[in-house]
């Protein structure tokens, strides 16, 4: 029987294999350990530091060669930290004392750790880099091999209570099947990784995760946000399609010349890279979010502004859109008042609260926007989230406008950039040609428009099934705020999950998308996708689609079709 | 012994390249470095650890010592990284 264990799907792919257990973290405790004497405890500990430095530079070298430069330097910082005279101070009085190496160092890491987990943002991330040198020093001390994660047998699927960047940094994207973890987040440094590195991945998984016995069949279902233990034919089928795609670094058209343009979204800068190397046009959409989750305060215009430019200078022939602040009771954030709500996604999230309670933050926001539209040679785009009505819509333009007359007062330098709206609520697909006669542009996020058209929580197994972006409904949704935008020249892209479906490309081509935004493993696929479609049956495709009248049908429509 | 007080200028502060350099620099030296907040005990200006722990900010006033042989020269080599523009090092 199979069992599904839900998590936090980091990398839009999928992998079939035998799980196998990485427990680095299984060794007595420390300070259990006996003490020869101080002389011999020294001499332990600084063989134990010159193979360590060995073993660091030997994965620096490795990670620069397979996931980049910029992730490798993380390992410039463990050598750093290594000989750091705080922690070598530190381990010498603990020996002194009468202590083991051991000892020694999982004290002496021990209170940097607590020193740097009291700090904020960026700084607070730097105490997994010291759990990551200490359980290094430990493993070593203690003469324990680690498992060679680099050749691990081809299709094993990795569990762990939790992967350092060392660990993941090491997986072979050819011979690991995927990983799943415990703890962790999307923005953990194993996620991120993991996308550089094209490796199916599902973090945050939580205890149940320590129920999978080692060689059990485990599928990582990354698109869908699970680790399936002992998957029916239909998962195994479903998760084992290949990924051995030509990628593209050149914007595309379709078979008859019209170009399409395939961007990437983004949660953070550090995964600008991972956008280029898969060939993307652009950012279609950059979740500001990331930049305001995880710190005790929000990050000042200066900062964000430097941010924002970093994604403009990566695509310096193409667009950046970046959306506003979408936060929401489902996105505690601990400086904003943010409640808990009964039912945050009908509740005051996106630009209600922009305009409301958090329009300081929105007007920090727009400031460092209009301040990055003057800079590289990139195009910005802004577009505003959660938008129900032409007030909204108005209210947001106002402020704008206010942003850049306080900038023009300042004689700080800075443009317009273009500015959109995220077709999420029918509300605003009802009232979409009002909408796009205001702005340069729509993005559709199909995630939240299906659950609102739908009224469906993809949350809920026993609703899931209406939660598709497939219905009719949410197709005639689609048409019907392509036409507005075209009605009025404005361009229309869509960022949510269905963009990055190369199964739907044809459709989406057919329903007059003019961009389509995805997680950036996918975009080879979609280009090669594009290249393949023309116009002309992708219309009648669509035609034929918009005038199903069941999911079933709009399936059939489109296997046929290929 | 030798102290000066200077203002951080590189934007990150004591952070992340700049916190790098002022570690790398006074590494290099003989004497003792330590660098101390304005309300706060001195650390070892060697200890990447304990300046990042500082978490002194661009335009925070920080005090400076260095003892030793070199003191003089160390001196100038680290105040150096603390007021020079991120941009012109």
């Amino acid at each position: 029987m199979s069992e599904t264990l839900p998590g936090v799907g980091v990398t839009p792919l999928s992998g079939l294999g035998t799980a196998r257990w990485y427990r680095p973290d299984e060794r007595p405790d420390p300070e259990s350990i006996e003490a020869a004497a101080p002389d011999t405890e020294r001499e332990r500990f600084s063989d134990a530091q010159a193979q360590a430095r060995e073993e660091i530079e030997t994965e620096r070298e490795h990670t620069a060669e397979r996931v980049g430069e910029e992730e490798a330097a993380v390992f410039d910082a463990h050598l750093q930290f290594l000989d750091d005279p705080q922690i070598t101070d530190g381990v010498d009085e603990a020996i002194e004392d009468g202590a083991a190496a051991e000892a020694g160092v999982a004290r002496a890491y021990g209170s940097a750790i607590e020193q740097f987990e009291g700090m904020e943002g960026m700084m607070a991330e730097r105490a997994d880099d010291m759990r990551d040198i200490r359980d290094r020093l430990l493993r070593i001390l203690s003469g324990g091999e680690r498992m060679d994660l680099e050749t691990l047998p081809e299709g094993t699927v990795l569990l762990a209570e939790r992967l350092t960047p060392s660990d993941t940094a090491q997986l072979d994207p050819e011979r690991v099947a995927g990983f799943a973890t415990a703890t962790g987040g999307r923005t953990s440094h194993a996620a991120i990784f993991a996308r550089s590195l094209g490796i199916p991945a599902v973090v945050g998984v939580g205890e149940d995760l320590l129920e999978i016995e080692d060689e059990a069949d485990v599928a990582i279902d990354a698109t869908n946000d699970a680790v399936i233990i002992d998957p029916d034919e239909e998962t195994r089928e479903r998760v084992t399609t290949s990924r051995d795609v030509e990628v593209r670094s050149e914007p595309v058209e379709t078979a008859d010349g019209v170009e399409i343009e395939v961007a990437a979204n983004l949660g953070t800068t550090a995964e600008l890279d991972g956008a280029v190397d898969q060939g993307a046009d652009g950012i279609g959409l950059y979740r500001t979010e990331f930049l305001f989750l995880d710190r005790q305060q929000p990050p000042d215009e200066d900062e964000q502004f430097e941010s924002y430019v970093d994604a403009l200078e990566a695509f310096p022939d193409g667009r950046v859109v970046v959306r506003t602040l979408d936060i929401g009771g489902d996105k505690p954030i601990p400086y904003l008042d943010a409640e808990a709500e009964e039912n945050p996604f009908l509740g005051n999230r996106g630009i209600r609260r922009s305009l409301d309670e958090d329009s300081d933050l929105f007007e920090s926001q727009l400031r460092a926007l209009l301040r990055t539209a003057a800079e590289g040679d990139g195009r910005l785009s802004v577009m505003f989230p959660l938008v129900s009505t032409t007030e909204e819509l108005d209210a947001a333009l106002d402020a704008v406008d206010a942003a850049a007359e306080s900038l023009d007062e300042e004689g700080i330098e800075y443009e317009r950039p273009e500015l959109g709206v995220m077709i999420e609520t029918p509300a605003a697909v009802m009232m979409a040609d009002e909408l796009a006669s205001r702005v340069d542009f729509f993005s559709i996020g199909t995630n939240d428009l299906s659950q609102y058209v739908m009224a469906a929580s993809r949350e809920n197994d026993a609703v899931s099934h209406l939660h598709d972006p497939l219905h009719p409904a949410v197709l005639r949704a689609i048409r019907r705020s392509v036409d507005a935008a075209h009605d009025n020249d404005a361009w229309i892209g869509m960022c949510g999950e269905m963009a990055g479906d190369p199964s739907v490309t044809k459709l989406l081509v057919g329903l007059g998308l003019d961009e389509l935004s995805m997680s950036a493993v996918t975009i080879p696929e979609v280009k090669a996708a594009i290249t393949e479609t023309d116009t002309e049956s992708a219309g009648e495709l669509a035609k034929r689609a918009l005038g199903a009248s069941t999911k079933s049908e709009v399936r059939e429509t489109i296997t046929d079709s290929q | 012994m030798i102290e000066r007080t200077v203002t951080i200028v590189p934007e990150d502060g004591l952070h992340a390249r700049p916190a790098s350099k002022f570690v790398e620099a006074a590494n290099e030296y003989d004497s003792e470095i330590t660098v101390a907040p304005a309300d706060g005990d001195p650390v070892n200006a060697a200890s990447m650890l304990a300046v990042t722990g500082l978490g002194a900010k661009s335009g925070d006033d920080v005090a400076l010592t260095a003892d030793g042989p070199d003191e003089e020269e160390a001196m100038e080599a680290v105040a150096t990284v603390l007021t020079t523009p991120e941009s012109e090092s």
